[in-house]
């Protein structure tokens, strides 16, 4: 039963760090490599919010509010020049994490940053004590991905993503605007992974590079899921099960390169990942 | 209709459009000099065309000669190499395909023209900018092609090649254009439903005055829904014409050679 509640809230966790990058990818076409640069800007926010004084939770909606208004930024004048040279959008990411990184060491220094807990304590779950938080950050994955689920299968801009997903040729010569669809979704994939960044902070230690091995780890499951939502879903639950099993009966160094090497063996034997399952 | 020969049919449907002709509202389009093509090679090269409001033109010619390309660079999908594109007297040559839109050109394509996994509802609702406007907008394509109102759940891709065809123009019509374009609609179809195209774009006219640029390979679907034809040959304009008791002849020569 413990085992199996690992699993869910390790898929929980993977399936919130890798939402915001599946969301760009599938409809920016790029992989947005500073996308661990904003998990930590996020983190950070946390780290501001504490400094200021404010309720923990408050963090949230600063994180969002802040990644989502510099990624917006970054869409403008960075990956939008790039537009039609994919290959050195995704590269320019790459190089714009690093500054990030860089700029966050020089305000707040390369040491590992305190920040306060969302929330401390266990709960009894069936005889047993349990982590409040990981049970938050379970629920916080099933907020999350319903609220994206709804924005994609309910509202016109989920329609115009949608759209631009299948066939961006079309989508244009319908007279849909893309340039403000990739604007807007490249925005809301940087304000869930600063996001995520906050929801991280209780589980892992808070320093300028934390970012890089979750962004490894998100590339690989959004590689497997094809920008599908629900193929990210199915594909958490595996690689969290699977990393949650090694760690436990193998060993936590081969449980932390579980999904890497399962992410290469899907894409091996079927390069489309989970999408067709 | 169906005992009528192809020629009078013609008439019927034109005559019927150009009586209606007063108080169009369709959008003139004039181009000048137009080339424009992708990477080094350029496909279109030189076209110049001017099309008065509410004319319905259908460009002729085989495959490979710039046909699609022309629409595409007139909606801006395709960067304007040189010469210019003016609507309604205004140079549209540096405007988003969104702009163009939103002035009022709808249209048609042929290469892999619907969203297959959206629903009937979800492809004509994107072509409208705000879904304030689909409860009229659809009334007015369920008038033309009534069998899309009890499907609008179905998705795009499970409907049969006809009906593709019927929704890409219904969608085409969505927003009420002042000027259509539309790239070989009529291809591979059954006479049945090439006869029920026509009749909406005859229909069209006459309600609206719309402005077509007709790009087919069928001529005899060209000569009926056309007023003037234009052939294009090696990304130039060979000949045109207007669609007259020769004009079946001279497209011929086009078409042949």
């Amino acid at each position: 039963m413990l085992l199996l509640l690992d699993i869910l809230t390790t898929a929980a966790i993977l399936f919130v760090v890798a939402i915001g990058l599946l969301a760009v990818f599938g409809v920016l076409k790029i992989i947005n490599f500073a996308h661990g640069a904003w998990l930590t800007i996020g983190a950070y926010c946390a780290v501001v919010a504490a400094r200021l004084g404010l309720n923990p939770w408050a963090a949230l909606p600063l994180a969002f509010a802040v990644g989502a208004a510099l990624g917006g930024l970054a869409e403008l004048f960075i990956i939008r020049p790039l537009y039609r040279r994919p290959l050195d959008a995704i590269l320019a990411t790459w190089g714009l994490g690093i500054v990030v990184g860089q700029l966050i060491t020089l305000a707040f220094g390369r040491d590992v940053q305190l920040t306060p807990n969302l929330l401390s304590g266990t709960v009894e779950v069936l005889g047993t004590g349990y982590s409040a938080y990981r049970l938050v950050a379970l629920l916080a994955a099933l907020v999350i991905g319903a609220a994206f689920a709804l924005v994609i299968e309910r509202t016109r801009l989920g329609l115009s993503a949608r759209a631009v997903i299948m066939n961006e040729t079309l989508a244009r010569g319908l007279g849909l605007d893309t340039a403000r669809v990739r604007l807007v979704v490249f925005m809301i994939g940087a304000g869930l992974a600063a996001l995520a960044g906050v929801l991280l902070t209780p589980l892992t230690s808070v320093d300028p590079t934390m970012g890089v091995g979750w962004l490894i780890g998100a590339f690989m499951l959004v590689m497997v899921a094809d920008a599908s939502f629900l193929a990210l879903a199915a594909a958490c639950l595996v690689f969290g099960a699977a990393q949650v099993l090694v760690s436990t009966f193998v060993s936590p160094v081969l449980g932390s390169i579980a999904v890497a090497v399962l992410a290469a063996l899907v894409l091996r034997i079927s390069p489309k990942g989970f999408s067709r399952a | 209709m169906a005992d009528m020969s192809m020629a009078e049919a013609s008439r019927a449907d034109a005559s019927a459009a150009d009586a209606a002709m007063t108080g169009a509202a369709g959008a003139g389009l004039v181009l000048t000099e137009v080339s424009s093509g992708y990477g080094a090679v350029s496909i279109v090269r030189g076209v110049s065309l001017a099309i008065r409001p509410g004319e319905s033109v259908a460009l002729l010619g085989k495959n490979g000669m710039g046909k699609t390309t022309l629409l595409k660079t007139i909606l801006g999908l395709v960067g304007l190499r040189s010469g210019a594109i003016a609507i309604d007297g205004r140079s549209v040559a540096d405007l988003s395909p969104a702009k163009l839109v939103a002035l009022g050109v709808g249209y048609a394509p042929q290469e892999q023209p619907l969203f297959q996994d959206l629903s009937i509802r979800d492809n004509l609702r994107l072509a409208l900018a705000s879904d304030r406007l689909l409860p009229e907008a659809l009334a007015r394509v369920f008038g033309h092609f009534p069998f899309l109102k009890d499907r609008l759940s179905q998705r795009a891709g499970t409907l049969s090649g006809g009906e593709q065809k019927m929704l890409i123009l219904a969608r085409a019509l969505m927003l009420r254009p002042r000027l259509l374009l539309i790239d070989e609609i009529s291809e591979g179809l059954q006479p049945s439903v090439v006869d029920r195209i026509a009749a909406a774009l005859a229909a069209e006219r006459v309600a609206n005055g719309t402005t077509m640029l007709i790009v087919e390979q069928n001529l005899d679907f060209a000569l009926r829904v056309a007023n003037r034809w234009a052939a294009l040959k090696l990304g130039e304009i060979d000949d045109e014409g207007p669609v007259d008791g020769d004009a079946r002849a001279r497209i011929l020569r086009h078409l042949s050679v």
